[in-house]
């Protein structure tokens, strides 16, 4: 039953795939009066949908692998090997492309513009990981994704932070997300792509600034292990919140907590939940007034914060396509000496309507404008989210890895001096 | 043992030393791919100095076989030299990341065998509840520190932007197919002054609203010649294609020609497919519409009845006449003066919508300053003897908006609406003034004191500079601005009728006598002269590159806007032309003494 299964998935994918091949050969060649030559006719290199299943193929058994390691053989040294591999085929071979990070703007974006085809791999990149996450925790991050494999080649010397600086920066990722996932919905850009770090170096092909950013981030990771990780990954936030559910993650000690305090320290990403024995100096009541003030402060931050992202919604919008050709068509190049821009010229040469071009940017403009709520509002209740977090605390008396932030790289398991036999 | 960990602490040492020196590759390495990357970003081998100046010769000099051969060289190994760079920072990069990866493997290996025991942590206890109470406040602060950052920018980005892109789309909408007749020739626009009234409604919402119901987009009046001297009333076309050679007498390129009812030294101005211009004698006036495809007469209105038109008619010179200022079209209506001072606005069917009389012109050669438009205001120049002013009425009703009053002698020459890149600004020209308005307000934004006599040429702008003359006092180029300056002036050659044009590199100055001067327009430097040997009136025309100059017996003088003296072409008309051409559509539209001519290819 199963193996039938399995076999008409594998037909189905091939059937999708077939069908957007043939779809490319749809249209008609555009007939060029310029005397331009039309290179011959390339069918589809039938090696990248191989490519595509093989991508898919490595990441399940790359993903089921470091789960075992971590949950079952608790092997530090394994992860590290399975992260190196990681990092030299969907790194460097596969030169970041495709990424479980940046899927998140394929589904978005498929989700918002039923004309955007998504591709198997994509949805899988998804889907995958988040599921393995609830069953073993993030052990996607701990060995399977290239951006998590490179930081943590070079966390060196690793410091804390402290939690204060956790806490702040740790907003970061949910802001990133939330733009992201607002610049996928409207088809204005795939920021996470756009400003990936890594990229450039395993195709040693960038920008200067983007080298730099990836430089900078892999010299900070020397001090602060997996910066990107921690405080910009958006992909990470999902992998948060379905870790917290997740069915069998690592401990840190495969029995009984001895309290030696030696794994204390251990974790380069502070990710060590320390036993709370101290009861809360404040009484009951006092935390259930304060709990319920800040439960119900939650829908005024989201509305200030939708408030307050509804008002960015024109700067958000500047970098959209259809705006950005509004605005230069509202503001022309006044100084001859300056070319105008290739949005103007493709423009002008297309014969568009001024009119639709100024109907289409105010279109996106009000996209923006209902999405600057919905990511203010969202940003809000990050924030109360935090807030309420902190204030409850359940009692516990060992070290436990916290289930959101740990990579499950299995560094602690080696300071705990509980073996199994 | 000792031995053991004797050879461990050397290969510690050892990795060490290595990784050292490969992190210290890496850095040189880093900085040597940084000036490569620089370098190549900065060069551009294919338009460099040397490369600038042999191509320039060998234009000059086509069959120089050395001269080929060089620059072929020259080429090769500038293509060489940056495709060679490029290799360099690739490999470069290959070597960081390989010299990264030894530092990596070296540390690894040091960590492997510097075996670090775990160790309990000194016993500092942080209270946790203090501490998660800190974290709240932190959470607190960052998201107060977010929203004011969030408005702060949101506050100074914010620039009504959705609202104008509703309004100027709706408007757009109603003027599609003016557009449409229109992009392809905007697409080609020559950009010589900028004039742009939707970046003011982009900026303004108000003006955006007005935009609606009352006046056109800066491209519908930059793809049409709605005034004296084409848009802005500065002698520069913003379309492209235009023909350089015809002849009236056998017919070539001679689209049509229609004979004028009334005669009248107005130039013809050009809406879409309908050409306006307006005659007169001594006890009539009338504004005529011609088909601009056919030259067929659509209509004719004859302008009377109009409430204060005095019944005398004014005296006026002949070479002046009872209609001399060009008319000024919207897309919505055409707008027309003569010389009694009756103002009247006509509809493009013909119909009268307003009509007024300003009041017999006290005028020795009679009234000729033509109209001009600024977005839903008709600008009026009214240089009377003792009551000198400009004036700016509701297109669409006729009542007065602003009226300013000029301390200037009376004059003859036109008012030019200019986008100086800050504002629009409406410059006049009268004795002794070079004055600026504002044309929403008709507050005077500047003023220099540079010119004498009885001003009749209009003034020419170009890229900050506006440039006045007048016979018998002097040729003065202006950069604009509270205050101006007079950059450079002369003395040599002066116009009492024809008005110049300038680029940003070149004034071109026409003299009634016949002459065409060329100047450099910042310092003033005299390129070139040329002698046409027959009097001219009519003002220049900047378009496709050369200028269109007619004199007056019909022949259009077209050269090319350099450094020297190129002729185009001389294409006569077959009769004789006072006026200065209209160009729109790819045709010229001349008047002539008696006829109206389009030519087209």
């Amino acid at each position: 039953m199963k193996k039938s299964l399995a076999l008409a998935f594998l037909v189905f994918l091939s059937a999708v795939q077939f069908l957007n091949s043939y779809g490319v050969q749809r249209f008609p060649k555009p007939e060029f009066e310029s005397g331009y030559i039309q290179p011959e006719t390339l069918l589809p290199n039938p090696r990248a949908e191989a490519l595509a299943l093989m991508d898919i193929a490595v990441l399940i058994i790359s993903l089921s692998v470091v789960s075992w390691l971590v949950i079952k053989k608790r092997s530090r040294n394994g992860v590290f090997w399975m992260s190196l591999f990681a990092l030299a085929y969907f790194g460097f071979y596969r030169e970041g492309c495709i990424c479980a990070i940046g899927s998140i703007q394929n589904v978005t974006l498929a989700f918002f513009d039923h004309s955007y085809l998504i591709s198997i791999s994509a949805i899988v990149f998804f889907v995958t990981p988040l599921v393995y996450t609830l069953f073993f925790g993030r052990t996607f991050c701990a060995a399977v994704c290239p951006f998590g494999a490179m930081q943590d080649l070079v966390a060196f010397s690793p410091q804390k932070l402290g939690s204060r600086l956790n806490t702040v920066l740790g907003i970061i990722p949910y802001i990133y997300l939330g733009l992201a996932v607002l610049y996928a919905a409207t088809g204005t850009d795939f920021i996470i792509c756009r400003y990936d770090p890594f990229v450039g170096i395993w195709r040693l092909n960038a920008s200067f600034g983007m080298y730099m950013f990836g430089g900078l981030l892999l010299v900070t990771g020397i001090f602060i292990a997996r910066p990107y990780c921690r405080f910009l990954c958006p992909y990470g936030v999902l992998l948060n919140w379905v870790s917290r559910f997740s069915r069998k993650h690592i401990t840190i000690t495969p029995s009984n907590c001895i309290q030696c305090r030696l794994c204390e320290n251990s974790c380069p990403y502070d990710a060590i939940d320390m036993p709370v024995t101290v009861k809360n100096p404040e009484d009951k009541r006092t935390m259930g007034r304060k709990l319920i003030f800040i439960t119900f402060l939650i829908p005024f931050l989201m509305l200030a914060g939708g408030w307050t992202g509804s008002r960015l919604h024109e700067p958000l919008a500047s970098v959209n396509a259809k705006v950005k050709l509004a605005k230069q068509i509202l503001n022309p190049v006044t100084d001859k000496n300056q070319a105008e821009t290739f949005e103007i010229e493709a423009f002008k040469s297309a014969g568009k309507q001024q009119a639709q071009v100024f109907a289409e940017a105010s279109e996106v403009l009000h996209e923006f404008y209902i999405g600057g709520w919905i990511l203010g509002g969202f940003i809000g209740l990050v924030f109360g989210g935090l807030i309420v977090g902190r204030m409850i605390t359940k009692h516990r008396t060992d070290y436990i890895p916290n289930k959101g932030t740990c990579f499950s790289c299995v560094r602690c398991v080696d300071y705990c001096p509980v073996k199994l036999p | 043992m000792k031995n053991e960990k004797k050879t461990s602490e050397k290969t510690i040492r050892l990795l060490q030393s290595i990784a050292f020196a490969s992190a210290m590759l890496a850095f040189v390495l880093c900085i040597l791919i940084s000036v490569n990357y620089f370098q190549v970003k900065s060069s551009d081998p294919l338009n460099s100095p040397v490369m600038k100046s042999l191509t320039e010769k060998y234009k000059s000099n086509p069959d120089d076989e050395q001269l080929k051969a060089e620059i072929r060289e020259l080429d090769l190994l500038a293509r060489k030299a940056f495709f060679t760079n490029k290799w360099q920072i690739r490999t470069g990069g290959y070597l960081l990341l390989f010299s990264v990866l030894i530092v990596i493997i070296c540390l690894k290996s040091v960590e492997l065998i510097m075996v670090k025991l775990p160790a309990v942590p000194d016993d500092k206890t942080d209270n946790f509840w203090n501490l998660r109470k800190i974290n709240r406040k932190w959470v607190a602060y960052s998201g107060i520190f977010l929203v004011c950052i969030s408005l702060l920018f949101a506050f100074l980005t914010h620039n009504k932007l959705g609202e104008t892109l509703d309004l100027t789309a709706k408007a757009g909408s109603m003027t599609d197919s003016t557009q449409k007749n229109t992009n392809d020739n905007l697409a080609t626009a020559s950009s010589t002054v900028a004039t742009d009234s939707t970046t003011q409604t982009g900026k303004d919402s108000t003006a955006s609203i007005q935009t609606m119901d009352g006046f056109p987009t800066q491209q519908e009046i930059n793809a049409n010649s709605p005034a004296f001297r084409g848009p802005g009333s500065n002698g520069v076309v913003f379309q492209r294609g235009f023909p350089t050679s015809w002849n009236g007498s056998i017919g070539k390129n001679i689209k049509w020609k229609t004979a004028i009812p009334l005669p009248g030294y107005n130039s013809p101005v050009v809406w879409n497919d309908k050409i306006f211009l307006s005659g007169a004698n001594a006890t009539k006036r009338e504004v005529y519409c011609f088909d601009l495809n056919t030259g067929k007469i659509l209509w004719q209105t004859l302008v009377d009845k109009i409430p204060g038109s005095s019944a005398t008619a004014p005296k006026v010179n002949g070479e002046t006449g009872f209609a001399a200022p060009t008319l000024t079209a919207d897309g919505r209506r055409v707008y027309a003066i003569f010389a009694n001072g009756d103002l009247i606005a006509i509809d493009f069917e013909g119909k009268k919508v307003w009509a007024k009389n300003l009041g017999l012109p006290k005028n020795h050669y009679g009234h000729s300053s033509s109209l001009a438009m600024y977005r839903d205001l008709l600008i009026v120049q009214y240089d009377q003897s003792g009551n000198t002013n400009v004036m700016a009425l509701a297109a669409k009703t006729g009542e007065q908006v602003w009226k300013t009053s000029r301390d200037v002698k009376i004059s003859w020459s036109s008012p030019i609406i200019v986008n100086t890149g800050k504002q629009m600004e409406a410059m006049l020209v009268a004795e002794p003034f070079v004055i600026s308005y504002n044309p929403a307000t008709g507050k005077e934004l500047w003023r220099i004191n540079c010119i004498s006599g009885e001003v009749g040429p209009s003034l020419a702008y170009a890229d900050g500079v506006v440039f006045s003359v007048n016979d018998y006092s002097k040729l003065a180029a202006i950069k604009i601005g509270s205050p101006p300056q007079l950059l450079w002036e002369s003395d040599e050659y002066m116009s009492d009728i024809p008005s110049p044009v300038a680029t940003s590199k070149y004034l071109f100055l026409p003299t009634s006598y016949g002459m065409m001067i060329c100047y450099d327009a910042k310092t003033g430097e005299k390129y070139w002269e040329k002698d046409f040997a027959t009097p001219t009136y009519a003002s220049p025309m900047l378009a496709d590159g050369n200028v269109f100059q007619m004199d007056k017996k019909g022949v259009m003088h077209i050269f090319k806007t350099d450094k020297t003296y190129t002729s185009v072409n001389e294409s006569p008309l077959g009769e004789g032309s006072v006026c200065t051409p209209a160009f729109a559509n790819g045709k010229i539209i001349i008047r002539g003494d008696k006829n109206l001519y389009c030519i087209g290819k």
